[in-house]
């Protein structure tokens, strides 16, 4: 039983929470409103999925909320300007992909420790943003195609939602089936057998940080489709709250490690925790408040199971 | 598992606490970035106004995000509230958002936001007046002949607007000239970022500038310290502002402060109005026509300088 609770407690506090929220909060469990939190997690899902990549390789991505914002302005630059969407989109990719190989060239050419490399990176990323748009956000009405990333719907479900079912489907798929996630999970929990054994460590680490900022990149893009603009400071308030839903992750599944299917668990359960306390009319402060106790507490629960960790704190 | 079970029990105790069962008006109150004191402020007055008819308000902050933003008037939405108040929104950015809160019949007010076919209207002071008031009179108090300082913030509408006036202005008297000038650029720590901007401008400039225009209060508040540092004295340097508060009248009253004016926008009394104006249409059924013709219901800013700071005061 108590393994069972270790690796599911977390799981089913998530679901409490919500059984709490069907009940005391009015509209919580309404289609519409589930489809709601389904997308509104989108988001915080797939940067929490990146995070976790690096994570993995026990490396520490701090900058990818700003990655994100300056993928999204220069996205929304591109579409503001009539480029074709499908170049904006690839543009945006690259740029998450590009910064996060900047990223990992840092951490595993030039030696810098990733906190450090990824925070220089993140300030250099916001600072461009603001550069590149003198803090204005690009506004305007985007190809109808391009909107459809995130407005739009296949047999009544959002793509927004396929999306991220497809990117976690994938991300599932190589950190537990295949080789390559098996190699960049031992450079982050032995890295010296791991290397012994022949891994690759830079380039897993490398790969690690790159999925990162391609994340962020596809945040991006989804992003500018969801607000119709792009701002400098896009995605800021992502950063905590996606640190904290892997977090929370790693309390789950395979306790106090960094995974995948965790932490998209994670970052639905903020979500949820963020509708449920609008609908019960609760003070704006509490969602701070919450979050901070999530990431105690998440990471308490971590440290008290953790074994072999990906990530020491 | 012990942690588990307590987070479950604080959890419950979370939601016991914050669940209001009975309610006659559901009012959502959303204020962009509740760490800016404009926004605090105009929030706060809307929520005192609708606790005092009696109504259950919810008030969110965004963190200055637009994500958030867009999250918590579709979190709204879902709440099916009676009405939603933005306050310092970008309604354009919203569009489908707002577009779903019509759809479902929810009422939008917004202040110091812009005008959007979504919302009803705007409450504002307009920002080009409020913008030509502060640059007129510190080229006044200059005698229109002379250097000043300016410290910007392009990140906010309303703040940009206010510097793109000051530079018709300068362009119709060119007897007043820039000796420099500062742009703030991040919003998180923008009180460092504005104090080591200015005091580098201060130094180089020391005794060749005779004025400082400053893009809002809490930009003036530290340039007003620092030029007290220096060891001017209230005259030396017309130092002006925009958005009025408890904090700039007190400084303006103060005969070792340096801030010399600032432009008040009626921050409260716009919240408030937006409540009044949300019970007129959504609960006596007043139509929108009635109240405002257009996008914007004006709420004029006043100028506030020495000669009438005591009325600002009480």
């Amino acid at each position: 039983m108590k393994p069972f609770l270790a690796r599911y407690g977390t799981a089913l506090m998530g679901v409490a929470i919500c059984v709490l929220l069907a009940v005391f909060a009015q509209n919580f469990a309404t289609p519409a409103n589930l489809v709601n939190v389904l997308k509104q997690s989108s988001f915080l899902m797939l940067l929490a999925i990146g995070f976790t990549f690096a994570l993995i390789t026990s490396e520490l991505d701090l900058s990818f909320a700003s990655i994100c914002s300056l993928a999204a302005v220069v996205t929304g630059a591109l579409l503001y300007h009539h480029y074709p969407f499908v170049l904006a989109i690839l543009v945006g990719l690259g740029i998450g992909a590009a910064g996060g190989m900047l990223n990992g060239c840092l951490v595993t050419v030039v030696k810098v420790p990733s906190l450090i490399a990824t925070l220089g990176m993140a300030s250099i990323a916001g600072g461009t943003a603001f550069m590149l748009t003198g803090g204005v956000a690009f506004v305007g009405r985007w190809d109808p195609y391009f909107l459809f990333l995130a407005k739009g719907s296949v047999l009544g479900v959002p793509v927004l939602v396929i999306v991220t079912v497809v990117a976690f489907a994938l991300s599932v798929l190589v950190t537990e089936r295949m080789r390559l996630g098996i190699h960049m999970r031992a450079t982050g929990e032995a890295p010296e057998s791991a290397r012994r054994a022949g891994v690759a460590i830079r380039r897993m680490k490398f790969l690690g940080l790159t999925l990162s900022g391609l994340a962020a990149g596809l945040v991006a893009v989804l992003l500018v489709a969801n607000l119709s603009s792009a701002s400098p400071d896009m995605a800021g308030d992502f950063l905590l709250e996606a640190i904290a839903a892997t977090l929370l992750g790693m309390t789950m599944f395979t306790p106090g490690r960094a995974n995948v299917a965790g932490s998209a668990a994670g970052a639905l359960i903020i979500t949820v925790l963020g509708n449920g306390l609008v609908l019960l009319g609760a003070a704006y402060y509490l969602q701070s408040i919450v979050l901070g106790l999530i990431i105690i507490g998440s990471v308490s629960v971590s440290a008290s199971v953790m074994k072999k960790a990906a990530f020491s704190m | 598992m012990k942690l588990q079970s307590f987070a479950i029990a604080a959890a419950t105790g979370l939601f016991m606490a914050a669940t209001n069962s009975a309610f006659a008006f559901d009012l959502g109150i959303i204020a962009f970035q509740m760490s800016a004191e404009t926004h605090a402020r105009c929030a706060n007055a809307a929520e005192a106004a609708a606790r005092e008819k009696g109504w259950t308000a919810t008030v969110l902050n965004s963190n200055g995000a637009l994500p958030t933003h867009a999250q918590q008037i579709q979190d709204l939405v879902q709440k099916k509230v009676n009405g939603i108040i933005l306050c310092m929104s970008k309604p354009v950015q919203f569009d489908a958002q707002l577009a779903a809160a019509r759809k479902a019949g929810i009422p939008v007010i917004s202040v110091m936001s812009g005008g959007s076919s979504q919302t009803l209207f705007d409450i504002e002071d307009n920002e080009y007046a409020a913008g030509a008031m502060s640059a007129l009179y510190l080229f006044g108090k200059i005698g229109y002949e002379g250097a000043i300082l300016t410290e910007r913030f392009d990140g906010n509408v309303g703040t940009r607007i206010r510097g793109k006036v000051l530079d018709v202005v300068l362009s119709e008297n060119t007897g007043v000239t820039v000796a420099g000038s500062h742009s703030m650029a991040k919003t998180a720590s923008w009180q460092d970022d504005v104090r080591k901007g200015m005091q580098a401008l201060i130094l180089q400039n020391a005794g060749n500038f005779k004025g400082v225009w400053a893009s809002f209060d809490g930009q003036a508040f530290i340039i007003d310290d620092l030029l007290r540092d220096q060891g001017l004295k209230k005259g030396d340097v017309t130092l002006v502002s925009t958005d009025g508060g408890p904090e700039a009248f007190r400084r303006i009253k103060d005969p070792d402060s340096m801030l010399t004016a600032t432009v008040a926008i009626p921050f409260e009394a716009m919240g408030k109005a937006a409540v009044d104006d949300m019970e007129r249409i959504a609960v006596k059924g007043a139509s929108k026509e009635s109240i405002v013709s257009g996008p914007y219901l004006y709420m004029p800013a006043e100028l506030v300088d020495a000669s009438n700071v005591d009325r600002f005061l009480k």
